[in-house]
């Protein structure tokens, strides 16, 4: 049984990825991260398809809005409105205060949303909160059979 | 109609007797549109305008339809009319001068009338009124209504010209502030970039280089954290201006407990009293106003002297407004500063000293003059400070509003 848990990073900025990844590895909860930098790409990979045809279904998803290609509003909102997707948890990760933007992702489905903060000591307990919470009170989504 | 046929040079008992113009050198082309049904008359005034030194372009008219359709064939610089013009009356041209949204003086050449009449026509908007036995008198008088109309011209395009100034600096000023905005929004994210990373990099390797690596970070992560209070300050000054007042009624109490529910840490760690209680209602904006209490308070903590700070709120009645005072028994500021502290960026200490970027009190001081008060402070060196502001009451209250908020001020005064 694999422990560690799967967690897909969607975010075009590598130092955020970086840090997202130190953060998480302070947490008591092993996690393997999966980082794509645009939401072309991270739709494929919850998809399923092409390149990403053998890849492991993530149990949680970390969503940047402003991406390249496609944006991460869209991505939400293709994961939300697909039957087959739309139990994952995503989390928006995302620079935006903007009440509008918060708005629009709850409206879309996120399951939250939650502002990078500005400096590391928050950002890195902001962190491993969403894995305290996700993994250590809240009940995932079983894996559906395929 | 009176017929001038027989036209006697008599003075006249009202006007001074004006010896013709004297002939300038140079004449002067003018384009009359003389409103005239008696032609004798109207021969008179065109000789009397030549005496006067005009090269005379001239076209007669009888009819208001005539009128108009001469008035945007002729162009002409003034109008000369006939009181009396048998089925109309001249001043009517005045009415007719509107509709086509022409500015050309007019004046009346008349008959004997009362006094009454020709100050009626001037209070219609004649330019002036000249009697047919004081025609001496129109050379002048045209003159004169040239030249007002010309004064007024160059009246109005100045005032043009200002406007569009004007308007000029509050784009600029508009472009200015917009700039200083989103350079500081856009400065946010590299800069925490360089705090993160500088600080896990004295997380990293803190003791695992030498001392000099450690001091080098060391700066390194002051500097960028220091820039990051100083983005955000700059933020919250540009947004004091950009942000409308939006002013509803605010309770200060209310206001006041956020404020310190903010501070509730320094407040712990300084043991600070902080005395309040009986505020008004005011017209203000909440948050804004939340944001000035925060910061006085703030500074009255962290300007303490030996004893832990105590610090008094209280309020006056400003005439229809409010006076604040915020007081506290810290090391005071020397009346010579008084003003320079609410500079933007300007400090009295060193860092080393007290932590600042010197723009909490310029925050306060544009969000309380935006609001329409004013702020101050009173103090001396070593005895504490009292920070004073005002808040005016609200423009343009509905009538309920109001009245509520007059009884809750009246029920929450001291």
């Amino acid at each position: 049984m694999n422990l560690a848990r799967e967690i897909l990073l969607v975010d075009d900025n590598p130092a955020d990825i970086d840090l997202t990844h130190d953060a998480l590895s302070r947490s008591r909860f092993p996690t393997h991260i999966r980082a794509v930098q645009d939401g072309v790409e991270a739709l494929a990979l919850l998809q399923r398809s092409g390149k990403y045809s053998d890849a492991s279904v993530p149990d949680l998803v970390i969503l940047d809005l402003n991406l390249p290609r496609k944006d991460g509003r869209a991505v939400l909102r293709e994961v939300k409105s697909n039957p087959s997707l739309r139990r994952m948890p995503v989390i928006i990760f995302s620079t935006s205060r903007a009440g509008r933007d918060i708005g629009h992702s709850y409206e879309l489905g996120a399951n939250s949303y939650i502002s990078k903060p500005g400096n590391l000591q928050d950002y890195i307990s902001v962190i491993m909160s969403i894995g305290d919470f996700w993994f250590g009170c809240a009940q995932l989504p079983p894996q559906e059979e395929p | 109609m009176t017929h001038a046929a027989s036209h006697p040079r008599a003075e006249s008992t009202r006007c001074p007797r004006e010896q013709p113009a004297a002939v300038p050198a140079e004449r002067v082309s003018l384009r009359v549109l003389l409103v005239e049904d008696n032609s004798a008359d109207a021969e008179l005034v065109l000789r009397e305008l030549r005496r006067g030194g005009f090269e005379v372009s001239r076209s007669i008219v009888q009819t208001p339809e005539q009128f108009r359709n001469s008035l945007w064939r002729e162009r002409p610089d003034v109008i000369l009319a006939d009181y009396n013009l048998g089925q109309w009356r001249g001043i009517e041209v005045l009415n007719i001068l509107r509709e086509e949204h022409l500015e050309i003086p007019l004046i009346l050449v008349s008959g004997a009338v009362g006094d009454v009449t020709a100050v009626e026509c001037i209070k219609q908007g004649a330019t002036d009124y000249v009697l047919k036995d004081s025609l001496t008198r129109l050379p002048t008088s045209v003159r004169r209504a040239l030249k007002e109309k010309e004064l007024s011209h160059e009246r109005r395009e100045a005032q043009k010209e200002l406007a569009r100034k004007v308007e000029e600096l509050a784009q600029s000023n508009r472009d200015l502030e917009q700039f200083a905005y989103v350079a500081s929004h856009d400065l946010q994210e590299p800069l925490r970039m360089v705090a993160a990373y500088t600080q896990l990099l004295a997380e990293r390797y803190g003791g695992k280089l030498d001392k000099q690596a450690d001091k080098y970070i060391q700066y390194a992560v002051e500097g960028a954290t220091r820039m990051q209070t100083l983005i955000q300050d700059l933020l919250a000054f540009s947004r004091a201006g950009r942000e409308g007042v939006a002013a509803g009624p605010t309770n200060c109490n209310g206001v006041v407990e956020s404020a310190l529910k903010n501070l509730e840490a320094a407040i712990k760690d300084s043991g600070a009293v902080v005395n309040y209680g009986g505020l008004p209602t005011v017209a203000a904006n909440p948050g804004q106003l939340q944001h000035v209490f925060q910061n006085l308070i703030a500074n009255a903590i962290k300007f303490h002297g030996a004893e832990p700070p105590v610090i008094d709120i209280s309020v006056d009645r400003d005439g229809e407004g409010w006076l604040f005072s915020v007081s506290d028994n810290g090391i005071g500021i020397a009346p010579e500063h008084a003003q320079d502290v609410f500079v933007v960026f300007q400090r009295l200490h060193t860092r080393e000293e007290y932590p600042g970027n010197g723009i909490g009190l310029a925050i306060c001081k544009r969000i309380i003059e935006r609001h329409g008060g004013h702020i101050w402070v009173e103090s001396q060196e070593g005895a504490g400070a009292t920070f004073k502001f005002t808040i005016p009451a609200a423009a343009a209250e509905p009538a309920a509003s109001a009245a509520a908020l007059t009884l809750t001020a009246a029920a929450g005064a001291r």
